[in-house]
Parts: structure tokens; C-alpha cells; sequence
């Protein structure tokens, strides 16, 4: 058995390092990129979401190389997320691609029992000792926490830092490193080593950067090709982002949804707008606006795939957050169509208003 | 005291209860006007762009009578059957129109588990007492609702010579503006219509089985389920598929559809605010003349594609 599975965002580090701690036979698809995407859009109707699409590319190649098995975390819930595998599977086979999936689902709705087996399936092929399992499980979570860390910290930073461009460039060097590193435990202190080096980064912090939270569709916020790579532009031009939705705060909030206990931050700040769950994030979306609003950035940017359909809700209900909370919000839509230009002059638009906004409002205008 | 009632959505499915319940605690109900081209210009000029043509016009239907009501009945069905679902959209249905259109009345925002007897009690209970605080007339009402509920049937089966099935979402087939009265265009050229409803359950639920994912949306069981049980028991020639733009769930449904029943005649008829009837109106004509010779002349006549590009059909 050879598994494969999709991209999103820095996941495949933190996979990789959790099947060479297992002794499992992989393959990562190259990095999203044009050709998944035409391969995607190819193959796949055309309404369905972005993050389908690209699926389908990463298969495709993955299969390429040599994979006969695919690893997917699923959901149950009302979002269309929860019927891509029936649908991918039947194009696979369509396509004479024959590969087995494998759906990590909610516990809700196969029952625990369906879930351990289905793990199970991937745990056989490894021939490491139960103990050496467990800690490579561990040791891949706690490596995914490491990079969302260094992440988000050098997203925070990039306003704040001396030099410029700091934060990117060790950014992206811990990305090669770690992951150009076969030893799991190596590639483990490797990331921390990083972790200090970026909390290391000179910074001014009398400077006062424009600060924007970026919210909303979990795959399109967390994938860098999806959304044209907003954060690194957004380092470029000196400004701090926040994104609360990374891949270990999805693994904490699966975990944490069994004993309802989950993200309660940003229930209690979404209760006002939308209190009910309505599939995807898009509660998570609203109360991220209204958090964004509370800690005093300058403004969001919502980024959803084309015809998401609990970010339409939320889109609905953003500009009434705008308006009563006093913070601007950017919506950005992403599919295969997106034209570069269009879409970076919308951003450094944005940012100009963030910017002026704010002059207004020191000199009292 | 005045109970508004929107004719957009699931109201072709579940009005008889909503208006039962009202009318008997002695409100007074106001509906809104079938959908017409002022209904339809409202809700596109207040819902977000990125919505279906049905929501956008139950938008509409909403913005017309808002003013004319004290309490608008918004109802924010999440389930109909057990584990399953709708679409997001109905379950953040009264935020969404709320925040999209100015003025509004009081709505009902309280969930609605049209399949549990307890929770659509709570909700009657809940919106009756603004009315009444008699228990006693609310139970009765209610009880009268379920009622006049169970009794009504919707669908259309008029089986002739040539049938297709109409699949879609109820509120699509149901609503004749919004699918330009595709139903009086086919009756009118002959042709037999039989809809979802009228799928033999247990042929249905096992063609359903045969996913390796249960699904969890209630129209993409009973759609799918139709059409591979309507198609394994040849009770229909063909399939005509309403869908309107942007539709979440018919973006895979429909494709589901189609690779079960591969070859079969299908038409995919996508409807939003700028579909042109004549456009329609001509890939009828095409389909339901293709549809005749496969059965009149070449009897086994394929359908689009099939022969040309057998071995590397696109999907």
C-alpha cells in the first residue's frame, strides 16, 4: 500500500514526519500548483468548489508516482466537504485511476468502532511496536503545532520586524529544511530550533503595522495557491495578519466537538450574529470578524472558493458586523477563474483604506 | 394580529402546516404574491450575489410583505429527516435575511426539525404564545397543522408515451416563474412528467445503498434515489434536471446522476436571473426530439457523445 493525500496549507510536513515515524509507504503530490488545477478543473463539474478540484490534481499526480491508496479526513456535516469522496472516487474510476480511499469521518456518524477500523487499515502496514505508533502520532501533531506556530508567528511579526522581509525568508527556509529532512526526530528539532529563531527576529514594536484578521473558508484561508498567496503579499507590504484557522487547530476542534467544548471564544462572539452551526466554518467566520473587531485590528478579509455555501450566510451577515462594530471587511472569492491583477488591485486597495482610515481617525477628520 | 408568510422555498412543501397553525389560533395571514418579475428584482437587489435564484427570491417574497406583518415566518428548517440535512443556507436562512434587508419585523429564528414531532412542537409553542396564551388552543392547532400537513401530497406523475422525469428541488419544479413553467412547456408538447414523490421507496432506498457514503442531504437521497430507480425500471425515457446556478448540492448530484446512469438521456437545464427562455425553450425542443426518435424511428439512438468519443468520454 501506497497512500497519497491532498494538500492544505504546511499538512504535509507534519504528515510526512508522522508516516516515516511509522515506517508507511508515501507519496506527496507536488506542491498545488497550475497544473493540479487544470487537471482539476478538467475532470470535476464545473459548480463544484475549489478545494475539489485541486483535489482531484493532487490525486492524479499522486497516483502518477506510484499511489494506490488515499488518505482523506472527512465530515458529516451540511457542507459539500462531507460528499467529495463518493463523488472523487467515481472519477477516479472513470478516469481508469483505481484507488482505494480511505475516509477518516466524524465519530458521530460511523460510529467509533467503523473509525478504529478504518485506522486500522493504515496501521497494519506499518511494523513498528504499538508504543513507537503512539509516539509517532504524537510527534507528527506536535510538529504540525510547531509550523502553525512558526507560522503565524512570522505573520504577526512581518509588520513589527527591523529588517525587512525577515520573517518570510526564514519563513521559507524552515519549509525546505524540514522538509528536505528523512529523519522524523531530526525534522522534530529542527522545527523548534526554527520556533526560537523566529521569536528571535528583531522587532520595533513602537511601529503600529495595519493589523488584519484573515477569515473565513478553512481550505481557502489555510492554502497558500488557493488565495494567489495573500499572506506572503501582506508580509511584503509590511502588514501583521492573523488567522486563527490552521490544520492543529482543526485537529483540536474535531477532538474537542465530541465533549462540545470547542473553540468557545469565538462561539460566545458569533452567538450575537449566528448562533447556530450551519456546516463549513462559517461560524467560526462571523465570530472571527467580531473577535477581529474586539482585539483592535484594522480590518478582515474574508476568502471563500466560488459558491461555498456557508460562507454565502456568513457574507450575508459581514457587512451588518461591519457596520455595528466599525471594522471593514474585504471579501474575496477564489476559483479557477481568478484573474491575478484583479484581485491583488482589490487587496492594495483595501489596505490603502485600512491605512487612510486611520489617518482620519487620529487627526480626528 | 398579522403572521407573513413567504411563498419562496420549502413553502410549496410545507405550507398547509404553517397556515393551518396560524389560521386556527385565529391570525390573520398574509402571503405574498406568487413569484413574478418584481419579486424577483427585490431579491436580487438585497440578497448576496453569490446566493442560489431561490434564495434570492425568497428574499424577495420577504422584502414585498415585510411591512405588512408583525411576526414573518422565516422558517429555519434544519432537518426534515433524521441526520440529514438541507442545505447551510436554510440553517442560517433568518441571519441571512436579517442582515440583508432593512426594516424587518419580528421573524421566527427558531430551529425546525420538520421529522421530530417534540421540536416542532417547541417551535408552536414558542410562536403561539405571542398569539394566545391558551396551551390548550395551541395544542389543538398544532395538532390540527400535523394534520393538514400528513394529508397533503405534492408531485406530479401524468405518465404518457414519452416520459421524463422532472427532477430538482421542490421549490424549483414547484415554482413556475422561477423555471420559466417548464411543466405547462413539456405538457404542452405531449410529454409525461412523473417527479421524485413518486419513486417506489424501497427500489429508491436501494439504489441509495449502493453509495459508499450515506448521504446527508435529504434532497440528494430522494433525487438521486428517483432517478436510478426510475431509470432500473425503465419507467421513463429520460431526465430532465432543473438546477439553478450555483447550487451546491445539485453540483454533485447531478454528476452522481449521471455516472450511474451513464448513457441514459439527460438534460441539465441551470436556471439563475439571467437565463433566457428562448434558450431554454430551444434545448427542450432538442431533448424531447431526441427523446422521440430514440423511441419513434432508431430506437436505440444514443445519446450525446456517447458513440463519437466512446473509450475517452469526457466526464
Amino acid at each position: 500500500m501506497k497512500i497519497t493525500f491532498p494538500h492544505m496549507g504546511n499538512v504535509y510536513i507534519a504528515v510526512k514526519i508522522l508516516f516515516e515515524g511509522l515506517g508507511i509507504d508515501y507519496v506527496i503530490p507536488p506542491l498545488n500548483n497550475k497544473e493540479a488545477l487544470s487537471i482539476g478543473s478538467k475532470y470535476s463539474p464545473d459548480e463544484i468548489c475549489l478545494p475539489f478540484k485541486l483535489m482531484i490534481g493532487n490525486y492524479m499526480a499522486g497516483i502518477k508516482k506510484g499511489a494506490d491508496t488515499i488518505l482523506l479526513v472527512g465530515s458529516c456535516g451540511p457542507c459539500r466537504f462531507g460528499e467529495y469522496p463518493e463523488l472523487q472516487l467515481k472519477i477516479l474510476e472513470h478516469l481508469k485511476h483505481n484507488a482505494d480511499f480511505i475516509v477518516l469521518d466524524a465519530v458521530k456518524s460511523i460510529g467509533l468502532a467503523e473509525l478504529f477500523s478504518r485506522i486500522k487499515t493504515i496501521g497494519r502496514e506499518s511494523d513498528k511496536r504499538l508504543s513507537e505508533k503512539i509516539s509517532a502520532v504524537i510527534r507528527a501533531y506536535n510538529a504540525m503545532c510547531i509550523i502553525d506556530d512558526i507560522e503565524s508567528q512570522a505573520h504577526f511579526k512581518a509588520g513589527y520586524e527591523k529588517n525587512r522581509g525577515e520573517c518570510k525568508r526564514l519563513l521559507n527556509s524552515c519549509k525546505e529544511e524540514v522538509f528536505s529532512c528523512n529523519d522524523p526526530d531530526k525534522a522534530l528539532s529542527l522545527l523548534k530550533s526554527y520556533q526560537k529563531k523566529m521569536s528571535n527576529i528583531p522587532a520595533d514594536y513602537s511601529k503600529n503595522p495595519i493589523k488584519v484578521a484573515i477569515i473565513g473558508e478553512i481550505y481557502t484561508v489555510i492554502e497558500p495557491f488557493t488565495n494567489l498567496f495573500i499572506e506572503d503579499l501582506l508580509m511584503d507590504m509590511g502588514v501583521s495578519t492573523k488567522r486563527n484557522l490552521t490544520p492543529s487547530w482543526w485537529v483540536k476542534d474535531m477532538l474537542l466537538k465530541i465533549i462540545k467544548l470547542n473553540s468557545r471564544e469565538i462561539i460566545k462572539a458569533s452567538n450575537e450574529y449566528l448562533p447556530l452551526y450551519i456546516g463549513g466554518h462559517a461560524r467560526e467566520c462571523v465570530g472571527e470578524a467580531v473577535l477581529a473587531s474586539k482585539e483592535r485590528f484594522d480590518g478582515a478579509i474574508q476568502i471563500f472558493p466560488m459558491g461555498c455555501m456557508p460562507e454565502i450566510v456568513s457574507k450575508a451577515i459581514l457587512p451588518a458586523i461591519s457596520r455595528d462594530k466599525g471594522i471593514p471587511v474585504l471579501s474575496l472569492i477564489v476559483d479557477e477563474m481568478t484573474g491575478e491583477a484583479g484581485y491583488m488591485t482589490r487587496i492594495e486597495a483595501f489596505i490603502d483604506l485600512l491605512e487612510r482610515r486611520r489617518e482620519h481617525v487620529l487627526t480626528g477628520n | 394580529m398579522r403572521i407573513g408568510i413567504p411563498k419562496g422555498l420549502l413553502y410549496c412543501k410545507y405550507h398547509p402546516f404553517f397556515e393551518t397553525f396560524f389560521h386556527c389560533l385565529g391570525a390573520e395571514i398574509v402571503t405574498s404574491e406568487n413569484t413574478n418579475k418584481k419579486i424577483l428584482d427585490l431579491g436580487v437587489g438585497t440578497c448576496v450575489d453569490e446566493a442560489c435564484l431561490p434564495v434570492k427570491i425568497y428574499h424577495g417574497h420577504v422584502a414585498s410583505i415585510k411591512d405588512m406583518c408583525d411576526l414573518l415566518v422565516i422558517p429555519r428548517i434544519m432537518q426534515v429527516c433524521k441526520n440529514e440535512y438541507i442545505c447551510p443556507k436554510f440553517c442560517g436562512l433568518p441571519e441571512m435575511i436579517f442582515h440583508s434587508i432593512s426594516g424587518m419585523p419580528e421573524v421566527t429564528y427558531l430551529p425546525l426539525y420538520m421529522h421530530d414531532r417534540k421540536s416542532l412542537y417547541k417551535w408552536c409553542a414558542a410562536y403561539g404564545s405571542i398569539i394566545t396564551r391558551n396551551r390548550s388552543k395551541i395544542r389543538h392547532a398544532f395538532e390540527h397543522a400535523v394534520n393538514a400537513q400528513r394529508n397533503f401530497k405534492t408531485g406530479i406523475s401524468e405518465l404518457k408515451k414519452i416520459n421524463v422525469m422532472l427532477a430538482g428541488h421542490p421549490y424549483v419544479i414547484n415554482d413556475a416563474f422561477l423555471n420559466m413553467d417548464i411543466v405547462n412547456k413539456l405538457k404542452a408538447k405531449g410529454i409525461g412528467i412523473i417527479t421524485e414523490e413518486f419513486a417506489p421507496a424501497s427500489v429508491s432506498e436501494a439504489q441509495v445503498m449502493k453509495l459508499i457514503k450515506k448521504p446527508f442531504w435529504t434532497f440528494q437521497r430522494s433525487l438521486f434515489g428517483a432517478s436510478a430507480a426510475f431509470h432500473h425500471q425503465r419507467t421513463i425515457h429520460g431526465i430532465i434536471y432543473l438546477s439553478s446556478f450555483g447550487c451546491g448540492i445539485d453540483s454533485i448530484v447531478i454528476d452522481l446522476i449521471r455516472f450511474h446512469i451513464g448513457e441514459f438521456p439527460m438534460l441539465v437545464i441551470k436556471l439563475d436571473e439571467h437565463t433566457g427562455e428562448a434558450g431554454v425553450e430551444t434545448r427542450l425542443e432538442a431533448f424531447i426530439d431526441m427523446l422521440e426518435r430514440r423511441v419513434d424511428n432508431e430506437n436505440n439512438l444514443p445519446a450525446y457523445g456517447q458513440c463519437l468519443y466512446s473509450g475517452e468520454n469526457s466526464v
